[in-house]
């Protein structure tokens, strides 16, 4: 009996060591949070009343050299605010799930990287902070580019500041060009399936050099759909990609591929992107952007290749545009502290330094003038673009509408079934879909 | 006192155990029951988790949504494609490389490690070097044109993309089916094979009247295990997809269709109504199976 009582008493303990164990975790982790913030409290600041706080940045990651110039930012920005402390983050796979998942579980970064293409689900889901009320009239709202600065709008209300942008453009080997003989890089659909068709070569029957490489998803071939007059998807969410004149634009692609045998993806050739294909010479021509110039810098240096603005598709210019903003979680305990970050690193300062090394493009136009873009050789056709390009965004059912469309546009490409039919499909299972989730 | 105390007693003793229990019960009733209860309750509901957390009950129409939902059959009968191409296979391949390792070999640990390396892989390591040797210009498409026949662009063509991943999972699979069969196989007793070859039976012919009929419970098991492998298939046509089951969800398995509805479309209360009937199936699947199987033993 009492032995058995002894063992009660000892189980008890196990339990109560478990819990106390348990909770000395999840005190201590509450304390760090806190000390962080108590840290600097006693050292004289220039501004004595502001407390001083840390704030959380979410990106994803990037190149060192870009890291290292993000961080040069973030410096600049707490030598400025010496009271706030960035605690910065790189997610490094799967962005968007870890960020919602965090939303959900109240421990969202206060600032942090979305993509225009996401904007919609989360401003509709109500988690983002609308930032009209912070602007002040220094920070100059008129200086972003308009379409840049849309994407993150929503009835009048921006949600995020554009950090910076991309369009695509047309990067072609001037040595290939050279050999097939031909003197300027085409300015239509139409030249450029003649020069993709003079530049693709063969060896023993396999394609070893597409005049064209392509990459066979809605977000690089939405203005392909518009081009003669076709829309990604209608007022309500939902799907409209199989009416005829979308099809007409998406048409070219495949032919070019099916019929003329002139373009390829990059899968095809064994690389993992347009970039990668582009600077391994397996591809003449491709539409890539900014990031591919850094990318082809430190990892072709020999290669001899130029960009001009992308062929005119119906007689009409058109590209895509890509672009991230800044956005503030609306859960965030230092909503000023928050601001003061934003406004820094897309106000005109925080832009120049960022995007000084040309890693990314100013999506302010004063910044751009100041560093020369429009001028520049290899990204003036970049810039140029932003001014008639369609930003990569179609409302909060974008995620679905895109999975079907690159599931059976894919398929049409590889030439296993007949585009009109893949695309009758895809917006079939599509809106079926969104009218399920509804 | 000495009435009151039996019960009394059986009680205290129960408390006891219970208390050791405690530990193990928190653990698994957090991690295991408590997620299985939550996803059974999100299977009713229509979910809303972030921003305006929102449940609203809405019977069984998840599960009516299913049936309407042309991705869920693919997925589906994907996944049951792949269960029955697979599943045969590396079992059989198990049984061949658990009789090669059994006989009297030289090298015999040498072997054992080489044959059981895929298996102590990480399946995510596994996958991106098996996606190198898949490339267009990869190892295996020079092999094959090597011996004179044509490459496949593996993983962007829908026809062949799901038999990569076939390849690739019966490959990394079988050696740890193997173990059990070779653990089998040490209890088969020499004697019958002694009397078997006093009465003249070949080697093909031991081998199916002596050694596979012993090891039918190894392979009941092996079936079993092969079949919940298989249907719960994510990382492998995850990785290869690199998350959307294309090209034209020719590798979307459940386990796939029921992460992107959960995290891309963040519709939580469809994808566990999704996991529940994947669950079911899987229920289902080896309640025949074991029915099929235990006939047998009977006779």
């Amino acid at each position: 009996m009492k032995k058995k009582s002894g063992l009660v008493v000892l189980s008890l303990m196990l339990v109560a060591v478990l819990m106390l164990s348990a909770c000395g975790k999840s005190g201590g982790n509450g304390n760090s949070g806190t000390g962080a913030t108590n840290n600097g409290a006693g050292e004289p600041t220039k501004e004595p009343s502001a407390e001083q706080v840390t704030v959380t940045l979410a990106g994803w990651g990037a190149s060192p050299e870009e890291q290292d110039l993000l961080n040069q930012t973030l410096k600049e920005f707490e030598a400025k605010y010496p009271n706030i402390k960035v605690n910065y983050e790189v997610i490094a796979d799967q962005y968007m799930d870890v960020i919602k998942t965090r939303l959900i579980g109240g421990e969202g970064p206060d600032v942090f990287y979305l993509d225009a293409f996401e904007a919609p689900g989360l401003i509709e889901h109500n988690v983002l902070e609308p930032l009209d009320q912070y602007v002040t009239p220094e920070f100059d709202v008129t200086d972003f580019e308009k379409p840049m600065l849309d994407a993150f709008k929503q009835e009048g209300v921006t949600y995020g500041f554009p950090k910076d942008f991309s369009t695509l453009a047309m990067f072609y080997n001037k040595k290939d060009f050279e050999e097939a003989g031909i003197a300027a890089p085409p300015t239509t659909w139409e030249e450029l399936q003649a020069a993709a068709i003079k530049l693709t070569k063969k060896e023993g029957g396999k394609t070893v050099r597409f005049g064209f490489g392509v990459a066979p998803e809605l977000a690089r071939q939405m203005f392909m759909i518009q081009a003669f007059g076709g829309r990604v998807a209608d007022e309500n969410g939902n799907a409209a990609y199989a009416s005829p004149e979308a099809v007409k634009g998406l048409q070219l692609v495949t032919d070019m591929h099916n019929v003329d045998k002139a373009s390829g993806e990059p899968k095809e050739v064994g690389a993992g992107w347009g970039g990668e294909m582009f600077g391994q010479g397996k591809a003449s021509i491709v539409f890539e952007g900014n990031w591919a110039i850094p990318f082809l810098e430190s990892n072709y240096k020999d290669l001899d290749y130029g960009t001009a603005e992308l062929p005119t598709v119906n007689g009409k210019q058109g590209t895509m545009a890509f672009t991230v903003a800044y956005v503030m979680n609306k859960q965030s305990k230092q909503k000023e502290a928050a601001w003061q970050l934003i406004s820094y690193l897309t106000g005109k300062e925080g832009m120049k330094t960022w995007t000084s090394k040309g890693f990314a493009l100013p999506t302010r136009k004063s910044v751009s003038q100041e560093l020369g873009y429009d001028k520049d050789e290899l990204r003036g056709a970049i810039v140029a673009g932003a001014a008639y390009a369609t930003p990569w965004q179609a409302g909060a059912t974008l995620p679905t509408i895109m999975n079907n469309f690159n599931n059976q546009f894919v398929d049409a490409f590889m030439g296993n079934s007949k585009l009109e039919d893949a695309m009758k499909k895809a917006q079939d299972v599509a809106n079926k879909e969104i009218a399920a989730a509804k | 006192m000495a009435q009151a105390s039996p019960w009394k007693r059986k009680l205290k003793n129960n408390i006891t155990g219970y208390l050791f229990l405690l530990p193990t019960i928190l653990v698994l009733g957090t991690f295991l029951f408590l997620p299985v209860f939550y996803s059974l309750y999100l299977s009713g509901h229509k979910v809303n988790l972030l921003g305006e957390v929102s449940y609203k009950w809405i019977g069984a129409d998840n599960f009516v949504r299913m049936s309407g939902d042309e991705r869920a059959w693919i997925a589906l009968k994907n996944t049951a494609s792949f269960a029955l191409f697979v599943v045969p296979l590396q079992t059989a391949f198990a049984i061949m490389l658990a009789v090669i390792l059994n006989a009297k070999l030289r090298f015999k640990n040498f072997f054992r490690i080489v044959f059981f390396m895929p298996t102590v892989t990480s399946s995510a390591v596994l996958s991106l070097i098996f996606m190198w040797i898949y490339n267009s210009n990869g190892l295996l498409n020079k092999f094959l044109e090597l011996i004179g026949l044509q490459g496949y662009n593996w993983l962007g063509d829908p026809a062949v993309a799901m038999k990569a991943i076939m390849l690739m999972n019966i490959w990394s699979t079988a050696p740890f089916f193997m173990v059990v069969f070779l653990a089998a196989l040490q209890d088969i007793p020499d004697a019958l094979y002694e009397s078997a070859m006093l009465d003249g039976a070949g080697a093909w012919r031991r081998f199916f009247s002596i050694t596979l009929p012993l090891l039918k419970p190894a392979t009941f098991f092996t079936v079993v295990m092969g079949i919940i492998g298989t249907f719960q298939l994510f990382d492998q046509s995850y990785i290869f997809s690199a998350g959307s089951g294309g090209p034209n969800n020719s590798t979307l398995t459940v386990a796939l269709l029921i992460y992107q509805y959960a995290f891309k479309n963040l519709d939580f209360g469809y994808a566990s109504a999704l996991a529940v009937a994947l669950a079911a199936v899987i229920m289902i699947v080896t309640l025949i199976q074991r029915k099929l199987f235990a006939e047998e033993k009977l006779n």
